[in-house]
């Protein structure tokens, strides 16, 4: 899934802050462990300021799709990185019910898109222009789609903004659900190493991003009118000739969470986190194989200007 | 040939197999000859299906809501033994657990399964997973048993209420084959978040193999044992409590021991809802990353769990011999000794892994491999997919293009095609082999239509054709409703791709997989090399294997039709192996006496005589292809599975189940039609 | 007919066990007993020992002994089913040991039979395809096979069932196949390895009334296993008791009956209404001199007690004649009935 590594951003204070009571300090806050390590990073970040407010916290290990339910019952009390382009129709279902509240953006821009290694340049020539692609489609051409080019699209599961692009620019592509993102990284990786043409459905951040040398293909920038008004854009026949709309990455909670743990609803609210400060951490991690609770313990030791304001408003 | 006992007159005087293929043969031109007229033979209309997903959904949320509070506390009383199993097992410090393996492994079985033991768990300790395996294992210590009693409950059941056998068989067949996938969201539901959950699914998985077993087992307890405790003045229960199951004791423990294996290749299933920081979800956060190696190495360690356990349980159900328990105090005792010394030293931790750089390796070598031989892996899948799966799938009518045969398939092609198959059916029936005939033509019309655009009259016609064969009229009824059940509820178009694949995977096992199982049988140096590998392929998590799967060919349906064949090709090799293997003594000696070359014994005595077996074997091959066809939906392929995932990802109760269902009645059918041939071959052979 | 014998079995040794031919080399040399106590202390099992025996072209030769004495792994031996440790066996002047895979192919198909305790019977094919099947695998056409079955499946009283399955057939019915397959190559050494055992009693008599029947027709060289004694004395030419892996006597029945080398052997015969089955030529003397003056028309085919019932009332020597009248010796009354005494005691 999604990682947080070169966008910067700061650690905010939001200025709501006021002090609250800590509520039920005797029962554990279960915070959700998914799937990557930059929710790994984000997620200890804040259990960690949790725990210096004086609470008991547990990480809980859950798939990014299932967990949903599981906050609704409030058998997990928390999740730190959403990513609007990738959240199931259950969070929806669960907001509406009112068993799971929104607390927030984590303050992390993303970006996502259509994107291709950058080995693949010497392939198709006018890369990142958009247009280049419409000639060397048979460049990407696969058993499977021949004599089409083939596109990687997101799994079936998160929607298929790739097939759509395609259609949108009139492109002769055909889109092939990935499948899993283990399936994505399998891709990238395996045209890196075979120096093969690939064209692929990518967001950042991302550790592959850097470790496959990603690049994204030049689109117009995605907005409503692009969206919803055929004429706009390159091709006047159709919406969705342009680029994805901006991804919000937000935090969520179990409803009940602000009356048991007021404090606790007011640092998980609050808090944010600068991929400045999460890169090197997820760095640590990733590429030097350090343990998150000791990079993260280092990391709050080293910057506490950065974190102890916003434990200190909301319990004092 | 032989008359099928399954059918006992038929019309017209036509032998049934000749009726039954010139029956579907008949739907199948018919079809053909008014697809420009009644487009609607081919893709079932969209308007005549019914929104059974949703209904399903609707009906399901009531009843889950329904129970969900009884479920719950079903979920809070299971989290004691669960916990407690995780406190014992991860609280215990490592020395203690690997002496105690090792005092229970010499125990069973001398100094061989003490090794095995000892080597097995120092190896999950070096692994560095440590704490997640104790996890792991923790959920299997109380899933086994809560699957032992499920399934233990419904045997007995089935054995003392004859009316209610047949039912719960088919709910046996069902546990086994709804894909877990499917079910696991509405699991989610009823039981909340956590190990729960998993804990279920692996139970639900699980129960059957134990069912069986004890069903079986009672059934066995010989007669007069049975009347010697009837005739003691014993009740009901006392019958079976004190004669007939000690009677089944050696059975029951078989049940035992696949109720174990069934459980542990659920831990990784049930790492997808997460909740605990087990070995599967080290699997899957690896598989994330691509990393082979380590996913490989996380791997290995359920694999070294699964060998431990077979062999230990498989040594408790069928040795009696125990060995000297004073020395698996002396084990236990060293072990504790172990911990005492390490915790003095103050290194009571488990250690860091030192295969790290192994798995590196494996990965490194893995990338350099494919960066390699990128071009020539590239011919082999696009071979593949033009040759074979691709005319398999869309016909060649579509498949045959200039940019990949060189030509373009044109109607007259077609034309041609079925006049020379016409002409081959003719020949065929005229020299004595109708039904050969008719199998010919159909099978070229079933290549020029493509399986998934293949008229569904034509489908359920077949099917009930074949059912009618292998089971007798009233399976053909309930072949023809179950199909026609997902043909309405629009699963239709999914279901075909799902057939598609799993049959092209099927086919191929049982090319390859019976060739392997052949030399196996007659090279024991060929066994001894094939019968590791298959313990590692059915035991290994399957989504190991898509790692290097997708680097090789990449995203698409020839990896999902390797990586469903490195799965299911395992029974065919066992089972063809072992049919072939255990053909009696006295009918080879009188092959050889009669002056049969190796090869002539081979083929007219071994094979024959193994047929039953074999096609067992082709059986659980294709019950292992749909389990897999959920999995091979991970690297994109489209069908029944991808449903399956997409429901879990976005909760849909509904459209989980009601695919989840769908696959289930396409290896039910599939099942109990080889199941009916196979019976009716070990019936030819006097065997039943 | 010549005088070399039809098979000739020399020194035959069979072990089983690992390496049990580089064994059976370092033990060898000295007396079969030694031989042996060697070998088994390695942990290896002699199953025949150094058996030695000939046969006669066109004789019925029988290998007697109980379970475990080693006569079906001899039988097995000679016919090479499990290739001998050590030893000779000559069939019709070859060298069987030494043939090649492929010449005991062309042995099989063309010269050996082979009959099975347990038929062996192959349950996916009919009975005429059973039967056919040496024959087939010989390359003969299905329809020339089939039409030089017939006739057999007619000899062995199955004309009628070439199509049933063996899973269709009475015991009886089944070695009637075995029987008729071990003939369809045309055999001129047949093996039998306990055919009728596993029949029941009833069953057995007819087959073995019928075997003699089809055994007169063929004159085929036949060797036969057994472990029940009766069968052997009612059938044998000449009879081998063997007892663990050894043949202790080779004779004729009366000759086994009447001279029993050793205890084991006695026993045997102990059951057996001996004058059933000993012949008056066993006892008679060569000599005519003092034959008295009645002739109750004793021949040398004739049963001991047929002759001791025909001069119970007789105390001097009675002729012995021909089918013709030619006298061939004398008989004297008193060992007549020692002769049924010894069997009695």
């Amino acid at each position: 899934m999604k990682t947080l590594l070169s966008t910067t951003a700061a650690l905010l204070i939001a200025g709501t802050a006021y002090a609250a009571d800590l509520g039920d300090t005797s029962e554990p806050i279960k915070l959700a462990i998914n799937e990557w390590t930059g929710q790994h990073v984000t997620t200890h970040v804040a259990g960690e300021m949790l725990k210096a407010a004086g609470y008991e916290v547990e990480y809980v290990t859950a798939g990014m799709l299932n967990q949903f339910q599981a906050i609704a019952d409030g058998d997990i009390t928390a999740t730190l990185e959403i990513w609007s382009s990738n959240v199931s129709d259950d969070y929806a279902k669960k907001v509406e019910e009112g068993t799971i509240v929104e607390i927030g953006d984590l303050g992390l821009d993303a970006k996502e898109g259509l994107a291709y290694p950058a080995h693949v340049a010497e392939l198709c020539p006018g890369l990142p222009a958009w247009e280049a692609l419409k000639d060397c489609a048979g460049v990407f051409a696969t058993a499977e789609t021949l004599p089409m080019g083939r596109l990687v699209d997101y799994p079936a599961d998160w929607g298929t903004p790739g097939a759509e692009r395609m259609a949108g620019f009139g492109l002769p592509f055909k889109a092939v659900p990935a499948g899993s993102e283990g399936a994505l990284i399998t891709e990238l990786r395996a045209a890196t190493e075979k120096k093969s043409p690939l064209f692929i459905v990518f967001w950042q951040p991302h550790w592959a991003m850097s470790a496959y040398d990603v690049q994204f293909v030049d689109v117009p920038v995605g907005t409503d009118e692009c969206f919803n008004d055929a004429s706009w854009g390159p091709n006047p026949d159709a919406t969705m000739d342009c680029g994805f709309s901006p991804t919000r990455i937000f935090k969520a909670a179990w409803s009940g969470t602000e009356e048991k743990w007021p404090a606790a609803y007011e640092i998980l609210s609050n808090y944010q986190l600068a991929v400045e400060d999460a890169q090197p951490m997820m760095g640590a991690i990733d590429v030097d194989g350090g343990a998150v609770e000791e990079v993260v313990a280092e990391w709050m030791a080293a910057n506490e200007a950065k974190w102890k304001p916003v434990v200190d408003a909301a319990t004092k | 040939m032989t008359t099928l006992d399954a059918v006992d007159s038929t019309p017209w005087g036509l032998s049934p197999k000749l009726l039954a293929a010139v029956v579907a043969l008949l739907t199948g031109a018919i079809c053909l000859l008014l697809q420009p007229y009644a487009p609607w033979l081919f893709a079932f209309p969209a308007g005549w299906t019914v929104p059974a997903t949703e209904w399903v959904g609707t009906t399901l949320e009531v009843v889950l809501n329904a129970i969900k509070p009884t479920m719950r506390l079903f979920s809070a009383a299971i989290a004691y033994p669960m916990e407690w199993a995780n406190i014992a097992l991860a609280g215990t410090p490592w020395p203690v657990v690997i002496g105690t393996v090792t005092a229970i492994g010499w125990h069973l079985g001398g100094w061989r399964m003490g090794l095995l033991g000892f080597v097995g768990f120092l190896f999950v300790l070096l692994s560095g997973y440590w704490e997640e395996s104790m996890n792991t294992l923790s959920l299997v210590v109380v899933s086994v048993p809560l699957a032992m009693i499920l399934g233990g409950l419904i045997g007995l059941l089935a054995n003392e209420i004859p009316r209610l056998r047949a039912a719960l068989l088919v709910a046996l067949d069902a546990m086994q084959t709804i894909p877990t996938f499917a079910y696991l969201t509405p699991l989610l539901l009823l039981f909340g978040f956590g190990p729960v959950v998993g804990l279920v699914a692996s139970a639900i998985y699980a129960a059957p193999p134990m069912a069986r077993n004890v069903i079986l087992g009672l059934e066995r307890v010989e007669p007069e044992v049975k009347e010697a405790g009837v005739m003691s003045g014993a009740t009901r229960f006392q019958q079976l409590f004190l004669v007939e199951i000690p009677a089944a004791s050696r059975q029951i423990m078989v049940g035992v021991n696949q109720c174990l294996m069934a459980a542990l290749s659920m831990v990784i299933i049930a790492a997808v809802i997460g909740g605990f920081d087990d070995i599967g979800w080290e699997v899957l956060l690896t598989m994330r990353k691509a990393q082979f190696g380590q996913a490989f190495l996380a791997g290995l360690v359920i694999v070294t769990f699964a060998i431990v356990i077979d062999r230990m349980s498989a040594r408790l159900a069928l040795e009696r011999k125990r060995f000297d328990a004073r020395i698996s105090w002396g084990l236990f005792a060293a072990g504790v000794a172990g911990a005492i010394l390490l915790w003095l030293t103050g290194v009571s931790a488990p250690p860091e892994g030192i295969f790290g750089g192994v798995a590196d390796s494996v990965d490194t070598a893995l990338g350099d491999f494919t960066a390699a031989n990128g071009a020539s892996l590239d011919s082999v899948k696009n071979n593949a997919m033009f040759y074979g799966l691709l005319p398999l799938r869309i016909g060649l009518d579509e498949a045959v293009l200039p940019f990949t045969w060189g030509f373009q398939w044109t109607s007259s092609m077609s034309l041609w095609l079925f006049v020379a198959a016409g002409l081959g059916g003719a020949l065929l029936a005229l020299t004595g082999r109708p039904v050969a005939g008719a199998l010919l033509l159909i099978a070229v019309g079933i290549l020029e239509t493509g399986i998934a655009n293949l008229p569904w009259p034509f489908v359920l016609v077949g099917a009930a054709a074949l059912a009618w064969l292998a089971q007798g009229p009233r399976f053909a009824l309930v072949v023809t409703a179950l199909l026609a059940t997902i043909l309405i509820s629009g699963l239709w178009e999914r279901a075909l791709l799902s057939l598609y694949l799993s049959g092209a995977a099927v086919a191929a096992c049982a090319v390859v997989g019976g060739a392997l199982g052949l030399l196996a049988a007659i090279s024991p140096m060929a066994w001894r090399v094939l019968r590791p590998i298959c313990d590692m392929l059915q035991t290994i998590p399957l989504f190991v294997f898509l790692i290097p799967v997708l680097m090789f060919f990449q995203i698409g349906e020839f990896s999902a039709f390797l990586a469903i064949c490195a799965y299911a090709i395992v029974p065919m090799i066992r089972y063809t192996q072992a049919g072939i293997v255990s053909t009696p003594p006295e009918l080879l000696e009188a092959a050889t006496a009669s002056g049969a070359s190796q090869t002539q014994t081979l083929l007219d005595v071994r094979l024959p005589y193994a047929t039953p077996v074999i096609l067992l074997g082709l059986n659980q091959t294709i019950l292992y292809a749909f389990a897999m066809l959920v999995i091979a939906a991970l690297i994109g392929t489209t069908g029944l599975g991808q449903s399956i995932y997409l429901a879990l990802g976005q909760a849909d109760v509904g459209l989980g189940v009601s695919a989840g269902a769908a696959m289930a009645i396409l290896a039910f059918i599939a099942d109990r039609l080889v199941q009916g041939f196979a019976e009716e071959r070990r019936k030819a052979l006097g065997l039943a | 007919m010549t005088d070399r014998p039809a098979i000739s079995v020399e020194n035959l040794w069979q072990v089983f066990g690992a390496n049990a031919a580089s064994a059976y080399d370092e033990a060898s040399g000295g007396p079969p007993e030694e031989i042996a106590a060697k070998l088994k202390a390695q942990g290896l099992i002699p199953a025949v020992r150094g058996v030695t025996f000939d046969v006669a072209p066109g004789e019925l030769f029988v290998v007697m002994g109980l379970s475990g004495s080693g006569k079906s792994t001899l039988i097995r031996g000679i016919s090479r089913l499990v290739e001998p440790t050590a030893g000779r066996v000559e069939i019709e002047g070859e060298d069987v040991l030494a043939a090649t895979p492929k010449r005991m192919i062309e042995l099989r198909r063309s010269k050996i039979g082979m009959v099975f305790q347990h038929f062996g019977l192959f349950p996916h094919m009919s009975v005429i395809d059973n039967v056919a099947f040496p024959l087939k695998v010989g390359r003969m056409s299905r329809k020339e096979r089939h039409d030089k079955v017939r006739p057999i499946i007619e000899t062995v009283g199955l004309a009628g069932r070439e199509d049933a399955y063996p899973r269709e057939l009475s015991g009886g019915q089944k070695q009637r196949v075995g029987i008729a397959r071990s003939l369809a190559g045309d055999c001129s050494v047949w093996f039998l390895d306990e055919p009728f055992s596993a029949l029941d009693p009833l069953i057995r008599r007819q087959l073995q009334d019928e075997f003699l029947e089809i055994r007169k027709r063929l004159n085929t060289t036949i060797v036969f296993i057994t472990h029940d004694i009766a069968e052997a004395l009612k059938l044998a030419d000449r009879i081998a008791i063997m007892r663990d892996g050894q043949v202790v006597q080779i004779g004729t029945p009366t000759e086994i009956v009447l001279n029993p080398v050793d205890d084991y052997v006695r026993e045997f015969a102990r059951d057996v209404a001996r004058g059933r089955h000993a012949k008056v030529g066993s006892i008679m003397q060569g000599g005519t001199e003092g034959i008295g003056p009645d002739d109750p028309g004793l021949s040398p085919d004739m049963t001991l007690e047929d002759a001791l019932a025909s001069c119970m009332k007789l105390y001097e020597p009675v002729p012995v004649r021909d089918a013709s009248g030619t006298l061939l010796g004398a008989v004297h009354p008193k060992d007549l009935a020692k002769a049924l005494q010894v069997e009695q005691g």
